[in-house]
């Protein structure tokens, strides 16, 4: 197999900057040991031991966007309105460092806002970036208490949604293409043959859910109980949801820049928040904490399998890790397949 | 699932509305506006078709844009109309309009009444305040092809007589006699000439037969849920009940995830459900 | 004396809930716990990494004969919530507990891993086996702790510490830094912490204080004071808002600092508004029952121009 060394992984990507931005896991200055994908520059620290607090979805969803910009104008004919879409597409980009359930979030969430044309509704942005996202993967031989990817059945080992795959060997990484961009990347200069095994994967937590997709619209919706009891720490804040690399509801929006001119812009927005689902009448169909909480399980594990196919979650463990009061998704999914 | 088919332009940009122009205002009460627009593309204009129920989404460039019902038949060509209850800040937005203005549409969206299958049978049509404006496009639209279906009749409340939308429709229909017509108040005043009395009370007087009927209701969730109660003891099943659901809605295509109940959006699989396919969706109204 | 256990059980005889900790089995750390009965009551704990502050709950807990366990910091906050009638005292049953100083879990979990093995004895800290510098994991508001017995409890649980409370704000760590930097500086330091900001809110939710909650003035359509971009601008002016409104009422608990996912040092600012807060009108929000907040009291004529 292909290898490099650890120290000679700047080189890699100063190479892989030849085609794009290059993102990696970064550890800020000042971030109080928080580690994000970031955009690397020569000489940036990589840290590829930790794992990332928010997921690498900004990639392709990003956090806020302009869909389309507007003008008002005065003519002889009266008032006139100009609309043009924005740009939404990106350029090709690199992502190095995603793990394997970061690149197996892209092909979950493809399900849904990159189907082929003519099938249902299209996301131009995300499709765009999609298709422009190279992604090398760092393949994991140890999680950590909130991983739970094993509950998939190819676990730590699926290669979804990667160009590339780096199993850590020796003291650095064996190189795996999995996509015919990947083979291009084989094909640089910078590897050395190895003769290294390849490791032994982590094997992480598993959470049966199976079942969860009928319970999810029959039994387990209406007993509203479960769910209080469940959410009772819950303080309704959108840290699950924004860390999720699954997560992709928005919200839309006008911003004025002048009386005449503006954008049309889009928002990551949290279904566990009140104004989420608030109608002008002040009817809430999702007025409690726990109405909200059964909304966010059952589309991930019940609404969107069924529509979608694939269910709207990895095991990357990120909504545990950070959750400000430690609420873990994993007792409410099991506590869910007992009831 | 179903899933509206598109093409070309629409596929591509599903988020970009289309402009259109302001051609008529009609103040229909104190707080509802009727608003009839025109696609500044012509050719769109032409070509544009849809089935009662639909909705579109009315936007003025700067404050937003919400889903409405259209409340124009799919006959009228020459405009689409909506009717618009001043709440919050994008319908402010829209009763600040006046002929001429520009605005935008994102139009047709969602599901339809299934009219096809109706034909031949007897259609009763029961609406409350701005619940009217798809009964409107829809009882228009059986008006256009009254041949295909037998008795229509037509139940439309308000809180006070000035409450009252699409007085020059109620006018025809009350005149054509071809239609039963009945308006109803909840509280009257002299110069009213219709029925005193809530929805729920005057359906359950006129007691018509479930026989070959389909009942369409739509209005304040409060009126819905007493006429659902009222056309269950006049022995209409659930399959011959229909209505429509409203929910917050942003992107009006299945992508934003805030106007589904379970796994059904309102936005591509509503707005309008049969009572019993409302009874398979889980309870979250 | 009673432990953490029994005082609750004693303590559910008069309340509809207690509001405490109990341990996560995956974790080894606290989290927080309702308790309705006796039998949910012999998982109680009390320990070191008991950070999270009980009171947030309080105010959506109006109807209900509440039990609370607080450590000097949390009873703050009970009390100013009972200054601002978001809670009555009646309705309360405080379980005062003293507190050494808490452990920061999060920074331990960033630095070895979620989940890593604990061990917090007296005077040493084992983390995944390896004994390391205690002082390094505290949480960080401990450095400067405020009030390490509650000021207000109905019954006290274990033992007080007897520490005399720091009798002033300390600054936060970063203060010199801050304080050196110019105007323009500080802007920018501003903006980039607030670059990594995605807008969770998980600050204002975790916040005793910020009972406003589904109704907060940030996310108001009419008028519109924050745009809907996820950016530093539209963060700094959410915060600065947030800021502004807990002026003369942050008691320091520092939950939206450990709340937040991408480490924005937010009670630099509160610590520096407390601390001017302190100086201009020697108010520090939660110490006394009896006291009255600067914003409620402060008279014009009287305070400024000293006419009565």
């Amino acid at each position: 197999m292909k290898f490099i060394a650890s120290d000679r992984i700047d080189g890699l990507l100063e190479r892989l900057g030849e085609r794009g931005p290059v993102w990696a896991p970064r550890e800020p200055e000042g971030a109080a040991g928080t580690v994000l994908f970031a955009p690397w520059r020569p000489g940036d620290a990589v840290e590829l031991d930790r794992f990332t607090t928010l997921s690498a979805k900004k990639l392709v969803l990003p956090a806020s966007e302009k869909l389309l910009s507007f003008s008002y104008s005065l003519t002889p004919e009266g008032e006139a309105l100009d609309i043009t879409g924005a740009d939404q597409g990106r350029g090709d980009t690199v992502l190095f460092g995603a793990r394997v359930c970061d690149a197996r979030a892209f092909t979950v969430l493809d399900a849904l806002l990159a189907l082929p044309p003519g099938e249902s509704y299209q996301d131009p942005g995300y499709r765009s970036r999609r298709r422009n996202l190279l992604v090398i993967t760092l393949a994991c031989t140890a999680g950590d208490a909130a991983c739970f990817c094993s509950s998939w059945k190819e676990g730590t080992a699926s290669t979804q949604g990667s160009d590339l795959m780096l199993y850590p060997a020796g003291e650095g990484y064996l190189a795996r293409s999995v996509s015919p961009r990947g083979e291009e990347l084989l094909a640089l200069d910078i590897w050395e043959d190895s003769d290294l095994e390849p490791p032994e994967l982590a094997v992480t937590d598993r959470v049966p859910f199976e079942a969860l997709e009928a319970k999810l619209v029959g039994s387990l919706f209406s007993d509203l109980d479960f769910w209080r009891e469940l959410t009772a720490k819950c303080v309704s804040c959108g840290y699950c949801t924004y860390t999720c690399p699954t997560c992709y509801c928005f919200d839309m929006y006008d911003e004025m820049s002048s009386s005449r001119d503006g954008e049309r812009c889009r928002s990551w927005d949290a279904c566990m928040f009140y104004l989420y689902t608030l109608e002008t009448s002040g009817h809430n169909p999702r007025p409690t904490i726990a109405h909200r909480y059964r909304n966010r399980i059952g589309h991930k594990f019940s609404y969107y399998p069924a529509n979608q196919g694939p269910v709207l979650c990895t095991g990357c463990g990120r909504c545990i890790r950070g959750c400000p009061v430690g609420l873990d998704i994993r007792d409410v999914l099991r506590a869910a397949g007992e009831r | 699932m179903s899933t509206i088919p598109r093409q070309g332009k629409k596929a591509l940009e599903p988020l970009r509305p289309e402009k259109a122009t302001v051609v008529d205002v009609i103040r229909e009460t104190h707080n509802i506006k009727s608003l009839r627009v025109v696609f500044d593309d012509e050719e769109l204009m032409t070509s544009f078709t849809f089935q009662p129920g639909q909705v579109g989404q009315l936007g003025v460039m700067g404050a937003g844009e919400s889903t409405f019902a259209i409340a124009s038949p799919p006959s009228q060509r020459e405009y689409i109309q909506f009717s618009v209850m001043k709440t919050g800040v994008v319908t402010t937005a829209i009763h600040e309009l006046a002929v001429g203005d520009r605005v935008t549409v994102r139009a047709p969206m969602g599901n339809h009444f299934p009219v096809d299958r109706w034909q031949g049978k007897n259609v009763l049509v029961i609406g409350g305040g701005i619940g009217m404006a798809p009964l409107r496009s829809l009882f228009l639209h059986m008006m256009d092809h009254r041949e295909e279906y037998g008795h229509l009749q037509l139940i439309y409340g308000a809180r006070t007589p000035s409450d009252i939308c699409y007085r020059d429709d109620c006018r025809d229909w009350k005149q054509c006699g071809d239609v039963d017509f009945i308006t109803t108040i909840d509280t009257g005043n002299q110069d009213w000439e219709g029925r005193v009395g809530l929805v729920p009370a005057v359906l359950e007087e006129e007691e018509p037969s479930p026989e070959n009927n389909i009942a369409v209701t739509c209005g304040p969730p409060v009126m819905i849920k007493f006429v659902l109660e009222s056309l269950g003891k006049m022995g209409f099943r659930d399959e011959q009940i229909y209505t429509t659901l409203e929910r917050r809605m942003k992107c009006g295509i299945g992508l934003c995830g805030r106007c589904n109940v379970g796994p059904r959006y309102v936005c591509t699989d509503g707005p309008v459900f049969s009572l019993k396919e409302l009874g398979e969706l889980p309870d979250e109204m | 004396m009673n432990g953490i256990v029994d005082t609750i059980k004693n303590v559910l005889k008069e309340t509809d809930l207690v509001l405490g900790w109990t341990t996560d089995p995956v974790t080894g750390v606290a989290t927080p716990a309702r308790f309705h009965d006796e039998k949910e009551a012999e998982q109680a704990v009390f320990d070191s990494t008991c950070a999270h502050n009980l009171a947030v709950h309080l105010p959506r807990l109006k109807d209900s004969r509440v039990g609370i366990v607080a450590k000097g910091c949390d009873a703050r906050s009970v009390i100013e919530l009972i200054i601002e009638h978001e809670v009555q005292r009646e309705q309360l049953a405080v379980i005062g507990v003293g507190c050494g100083s808490l452990l920061d879990v999060k920074k331990i979990w960033r630095r070895y891993g979620y989940g890593v093995a604990i061990k917090d004895r007296d005077d040493s800290l084992l983390i995944g086996g390896e004994q390391v510098n205690r002082d390094e994991f505290i949480q960080r508001k401990c450095h400067g702790c405020l009030e390490a017995d509650p000021d207000i409890y109905d019954v006290i649980a274990g033992e007080v510490t007897g520490e005399i409370p720091t009798d002033t704000v300390r600054p936060h760590p970063l203060h010199d830094m801050f304080v050196s930097l110019t105007p323009a500086e500080r802007r920018s330091f501003w903006r980039e912490q607030f670059s990594r900001c995605i807008r969770c809110y998980a600050c204002r939710e975790v916040c005793p204080m910020c009972f406003c909650r589904d109704v907060c003035i940030m996310q108001t359509q009419i008028p519109r004071w924050a745009g809907g971009a996820v950016d530093a601008k539209q963060s700094e002016m959410i915060q600065l808002i947030r800021v502004n409104h807990l002026a003369g009422r942050c008691t320091g608990c520092g939950e939206c600092e450990r709340a937040c996912p991408v480490g924005i040092p937010l009670m630099l600012l509160l610590d520096e508004q407390n601390h001017a807060i302190e100086e201009m009108f020697a108010y520090g929000a939660g110490a006394s029952l009896k006291a009255r907040p600067p914003l409620l009291v402060f008279d014009v004529n009287k305070d400024i121009w000293g006419k009565g």
